[in-house]
């Protein structure tokens, strides 16, 4: 094997020390590898399939249902009176045990799922066989704050799109696994990476970025399809314009504690720190093709906790976003936490959907379930907040600032809601959302720009002896208020399913996958997956027959335990 | 974005799992020659990066990243050592990361210290608090830029912690620094031990 640069050859070396667990010996990186049976089926979406996909109770081609992101599988052959007979169909191992938060999509029979270290598997939906397995070539420099997840892939065409942690994005022959091309997305030196499945849209693949916590300047991409050529970019922080209005409060209309003329005063000296602001986008956009608007939610700002290095709103961090389709320009947005320093970033999907103004008419909302325990629900066309829900986890002392000793506050710093999609049953007029409590206190430290490394300037800190643990709620759309809340033993990660059958899927960190009533949060089944159910379900049908599937490979960032299957499970 | 969780149940757990990472790669390829500038590092922090003098780090086996970055803050003044600073100035970037892959595949002598189990029974329990595994991976084998400290010596240990508290040391982006302030002296000894003894 010829070697032009021997020292970053190995730094490849040193870097998969980490990330070879139970690799079988007959893997090649970046290529794809034929362990099972031929694939018969030959994969390939339609514009017009993902424009109605929501609909579809044959497949799940979108991460979150559809382009309205509202995880609702229309089907019902598995409802609220027979879901207790639900049994294991296969499960399905990979080859990599770690975290795993992928959301499958399955087509044509055939399901595409992700591991950490971007892994791609094609399996038979309905046997669990192989069909290929591609191993993505990292690259020498990885950076990434949680854990080297990945969320899942999109389709297009024969095409799938995947976000890597080296920060590029590789479009694979869904066929075969073949790579068709690859792109490098940024600098993963400067703290880069991609967790986030990507959304596809006629032609355009969109992708966002972590780094909040390294000193990014966040944004959203869209690639050709075809090529992997930038199409265009849209800054979540804008070079000039990201102090905005000086907002002393939050979205709710509680004091934030801000001292703006100090702000004001040490913006005037440096406003020059746009391009380390952070501002990551690092989960799926939802997709309005009716009004050409892509919406997003944009994460923290950077440093995390050390504001006074960066006064201002720190527009557009914290926000609902929305762009033009065709364009990436700027329609409007909406901040939740002006100048925020407990890291409480937007980052669960918004999700596209129907409810009441405060008038009592039914209008287009786009919802989004934040960290602070809240559901917003806005006007999709404007951006204005129609309401935000009750709070769906204790707050308090709501906002202190952070001090070098640690201020208490709640939520701590993963929420509330954190990346979980939430669900919407739209009959039921209920969304779902998977919440975590986690006592913290909040430290801060004086830090300038350590030139790509973590950069949290100070420290987030659980309390000794406090319990924590997790909620599913359900928020009535038109009203806001919690209609019921089943209280689980650990903080909730992995997003919820919500199904025709009146049903809601959600996973915890000890192994459990559950089954509720959609109406009233009684469990109606449960099954011990071995490892942390820290992924969202989806459901499909093969033949005549619904099958739900749901990743159970643990997590990194609640240390549950590590799996590397996907289970999915049918009615016997 | 971060998340910060730590459920102390699940450990234990993870860091048996970490540490049964294989320990070869998946491809078997020639480890890089020890290079020329790695001489002058023999006498504080061994022949094969294993340190022999209790207050130096051995770099066997950390991450390449960790070394390359540390370098760089040496060099460039984000961190300053009568010793580290003047030998970093020389070095160029590729020669960083040859130093770095090199020590990353020396192989890490298992630590002979003695550690005392009711330290280490409490190091864990200010472990968990202070939330250590979340940046510096379950049983403290580093991830990307954060080091391993698994198994480190526990004066240096000790050391680099004090250091942080009296903001001695402050390349750390103020994580370090801001976790080690509220920690007390005891808590300090007792991370050392803690740590150290994760071989």
């Amino acid at each position: 094997m010829s070697c032009k640069k021997p020292t970053m050859r190995y730094a490849v070396l040193a870097l998969s020390l980490s990330i070879s667990v139970g690799v079988g010996a007959q893997e090649v990186s970046g290529s794809a590898t034929t362990t099972g049976k031929a694939m018969t089926a030959s994969p390939a979406v339609s514009q017009a399939m993902l424009d109605a996909a929501t609909q579809d109770a044959k497949s799940w081609i979108h991460p979150n249902g559809g382009y309205e992101q509202t995880r609702y599988y229309p089907g019902a052959q598995i409802n609220a009176g027979n879901v207790g007979k639900l049994k294991p169909a296969f499960v399905f191992q990979t080859a990599v045990l770690e975290s795993m938060e992928t959301a499958p999509i399955v087509i044509d029979g055939v399901m595409f799922l992700t591991t950490s270290f971007n892994h791609v598997y094609a399996i038979d939906a309905v046997t669990g066989e192989e069909f290929w397995h591609y191993k993505h070539k990292l690259g020498p420099i990885v950076t990434v704050c949680c854990g080297n997840n990945n969320r899942g892939v999109a389709i297009e065409g024969g095409k799938l799109f995947m976000g890597t942690i080296d920060a590029k994005l590789v479009a694979l022959d869904a066929k075969t696994g073949k790579l068709l091309w690859e792109t490098q997305i940024a600098d993963p030196e400067k703290g880069y990476s991609e967790t986030m499945a990507p959304a596809v849209v006629e032609g355009k693949v969109l992708i966002g970025t972590n780094g909040g916590e390294y000193g990014v300047r966040g944004f959203v991409k869209a690639f050709n399809a075809a090529d992997g050529k930038l199409l265009w970019t849209f800054y979540s922080i804008p070079e000039t314009g990201h102090e905005g209005v000086w907002d002393p409060k939050d979205a709710t209309g509680r004091d934030m504690h801000r001292d703006i003329a100090a702000e004001k005063a040490a913006f005037a000296k440096d406003s020059s720190f746009f391009q380390t602001l952070g501002g990551g986008v690092w989960m799926t956009p939802a997709i309005d093709k009716k009004t050409r608007t892509v919406f997003f939610v944009a994460g923290n700002p950077s440093p995390d906790l050390y504001g006074a290095i960066r006064p201002g709103d720190n527009l557009y961090t914290n926000s609902m976003v929305a762009v033009d389709l065709d364009k990436g320009t700027y329609k409007w947005h909406f901040q939740y936490i002006a100048h925020d320093v407990w890291d409480l970033d937007a980052v669960s999907p918004p999700i596209l959907t129907q409810a009441k103004d405060k008038s009592g008419k039914m209008v287009d909302v786009v919802i989004h379930g934040g960290k602070t325990g809240h559901i917003y629900v806005h006007e999709r066309n404007t951006g204005k907040l129609i309401r935000f829900s009750d709070a769906m986890i204790p707050q308090e002392n709501m906002w202190v600032l952070p001090t070098k000793t640690g201020a208490r506050m709640l939520p701590g710093a993963n929420g509330g809601v954190e990346w979980s999609p939430m669900a919407v049953n739209a009959k039921a007029r209920l969304a779902y959302a998977a919440n975590l409590h986690q006592p913290m206190t909040y430290h801060v430290e004086e830090s300038p720009y350590p030139g790509g490394k973590l950069w949290l300037g100070g420290a987030f800190k659980t309390i000794p002896g406090e319990e924590q643990w997790g909620r599913l709620v359900a928020v009535n759309l038109d009203t806001g208020k919690v209609v019921w809340g089943v209280k689980t033993p650990q903080p909730l990660i992995g997003g919820v399913l919500a199904t025709a059958g009146n049903l809601v899927f959600n996973g915890e960190a000890n192994g459990w996958f559950k089954a509720f009533d959609a109406m009233n949060g009684k469990e109606l089944w449960k099954y011990n997956c071995g490892a942390g159910v820290n992924a969202p379900a989806v459901s499909y049908m093969v033949g005549n027959k619904q099958y739900v599937a749901v990743a159970a490979g643990g997590n990194n960032q609640i240390d549950a335990k590590r799996g590397n299957s996907v289970f999915v499970f049918a009615l016997p | 974005m971060i998340l910060r969780l730590f459920l102390p149940a699940a450990a234990a757990l993870a860091a048996s799992l970490v540490l049964s990472l294989p320990s070869a790669p998946a491809v078997a390829q020639t480890p890089p020659a020890k290079p020329p500038q790695a001489e002058i590092c023999d006498a504080c922090h061994g022949p094969n990066g294993n340190a022999v003098i209790p207050e130096n780090p051995s770099l066997a086996g950390q991450t390449w990243r960790y070394i390359y970055i540390e370098l760089k803050d040496f060099s460039e003044g984000r961190r300053t050592d009568p010793v580290m600073t003047p030998i970093s100035k020389v070095l160029s970037r590729d020669e960083m990361i040859a130093l770095g892959n090199w020590y990353a595949a020396q192989k890490r002598a298992t630590n002979q210290f003695k550690a005392d189990s009711a330290k280490v029974d409490a190091g864990r329990k200010v472990s968990d608090a202070v939330l250590c595994p979340m940046c510096h991976g379950g049983g403290f084998v580093g991830q990307n830029e954060v080091p391993r400290v698994a198994g480190q010596n526990p004066e240096y240990i000790r050391k680099q912690l004090q250091d942080f508290k009296a903001k001695r040391r402050t390349n750390d982006a103020g994580n370090m620094t801001s976790v080690a302030h509220t920690l007390s002296d005891d808590d300090i000894e007792n991370l050392s031990h803690y740590v150290a003894n994760l071989n």
